[in-house]
């Protein structure tokens, strides 16, 4: 009797939790045959995945909401392209880089950046006493960044790709990669290294 | 020779060809080792930004804009906006205007593009556009058939029973989409 309960214990925890618990994988597979609510799952797995990649490029949270929200409904469309047997969260968080590239570019034209010009706007004195907390520093020096630097950093340090991979991603050359890079990284020193 | 920016940047991301070299030349110079640390401090200080939390779950949202009428149109493409139709329209109304000057003006260089004067395309046209509202205006709607007496039943209450059932399919659909509208 004893043996039957653990057994039967043993057996629960090992498979209703996997039943209650269904794979991102499974979740994809539902949402492609129309159910929704396997799709509002992984909306709400990776939401806060996707929320600060958002928050991290826009650096304003109702934007960074509302992008996240256009990131999820624009993924939706596109999962049938999706491969199930790659991870869902890189590719949800790709999308919404690209997302979010995409509503900076449609924002404002693209000027050419002049980094006298920016290092004198991103460096003011009470701009600095304002933003007291260093994480605060880091996004504002990140706001700070033209659009397509952003993304860059957002893609290297936060979501680890490599330089062919975000060339691939943002279909820009190599070079223009490494470029956006360095120059993104040398804007940042600057900002959160100034002296008071 | 100390090594570059460049080199320094993809030192640190592994991306370096000749990382080796690099490697040596790091081990015996003081000044590129402290720059290569100041580039690791920085990527460090980087990715020790704190993940926000999300002030509100963003799923009930999607869920009901996935499930909403509006979203049968998202299966239009991203580049057909009003934007793009209104001027693909005044381009092509643009187009339709000078094109017969142009081909004009280009017959007396080209004897092979012969294109009808101006003023007599014009001319037919105005003749169909004519044609076309003579015809309209003679058309007239076909009355309905008479009903045969023993049936006692006038064309009114058939409207009356048409009206009706158009009545009741609005509201059964109404009743249809509620719960989905409610999502």
């Amino acid at each position: 009797m004893v043996l039957t309960d653990t057994f039967r214990n043993s057996f629960n925890r090992r498979y209703t939790s996997a039943m209650d618990a269904p794979t991102d994988r499974d979740l994809i597979l539902r949402a492609r045959r129309g159910e929704v609510e396997a799709y509002g799952e992984l909306v709400t797995r990776h939401q806060a995945g996707v929320f600060n990649v958002c928050y991290r490029i826009l650096h304003e949270r109702g934007e960074a909401e509302d992008l996240s929200q256009e990131t999820f409904l624009r993924a939706h469309s596109r999962l049938n392209t999706f491969d199930v047997n790659r991870p869902f969260g890189p590719w949800i968080r790709r999308v919404a880089a690209n997302l979010c590239l995409n509503h900076l570019e449609s924002l404002k034209p693209e000027t050419e950046f002049d980094e006298e010009r920016d290092a004198a706007e991103g460096a003011g004195p009470e701009a600095v006493v304002e933003v007291r907390e260093r994480g605060e520093q880091i996004r504002a020096a990140l706001a700070s960044l033209p659009a397509r630097f952003r993304v860059v950093i957002e893609l290297r340090h936060y979501q680890g790709l490599s330089y062919d991979e975000i060339s691939a991603e943002l279909n820009i050359p190599l070079s223009d990669v490494k470029s956006h890079l360095f120059r993104a990284r040398k804007l940042l020193a600057e900002k959160l290294h100034a002296p008071d | 020779m100390h090594l570059t920016d460049d080199q320094l940047n993809e030192y640190l991301d592994d991306a370096l060809p000749k990382r080796a070299r690099a490697e040596s030349h790091l081990s015996t110079c003081a000044e590129c080792t402290a720059r290569l640390s100041a580039l690791r401090s920085l990527a460090a200080e980087i990715e020790s930004l704190p993940e926000e939390s999300l002030a509100r779950n963003l799923a009930p949202a999607v869920t009901r804009r996935l499930t909403s009428p509006a979203a049968a149109y998202s299966g239009f493409p991203r580049w057909l906006t009003l934007t793009t139709v209104l001027q693909t329209a005044a381009a092509t109304v643009l187009i339709a205007s000078v094109a017969p000057f142009i081909l004009e003006a280009a017959s007396t260089f080209i004897p092979a593009l012969q294109a009808p004067p101006v003023m007599e395309t014009i001319l037919e046209a105005q003749r169909v556009w004519t044609a076309w509202l003579d015809a309209l205006s003679q058309f007239q709607w076909p009355s309905p058939p008479e009903l045969p007496a023993s049936l006692g039943l006038s064309n009114f209450y058939i409207l009356l029973a048409l009206a009706g059932t158009a009545l009741a399919w609005l509201v059964g659909n109404g009743l249809l989409l509620r719960s989905q509208i409610k999502q």
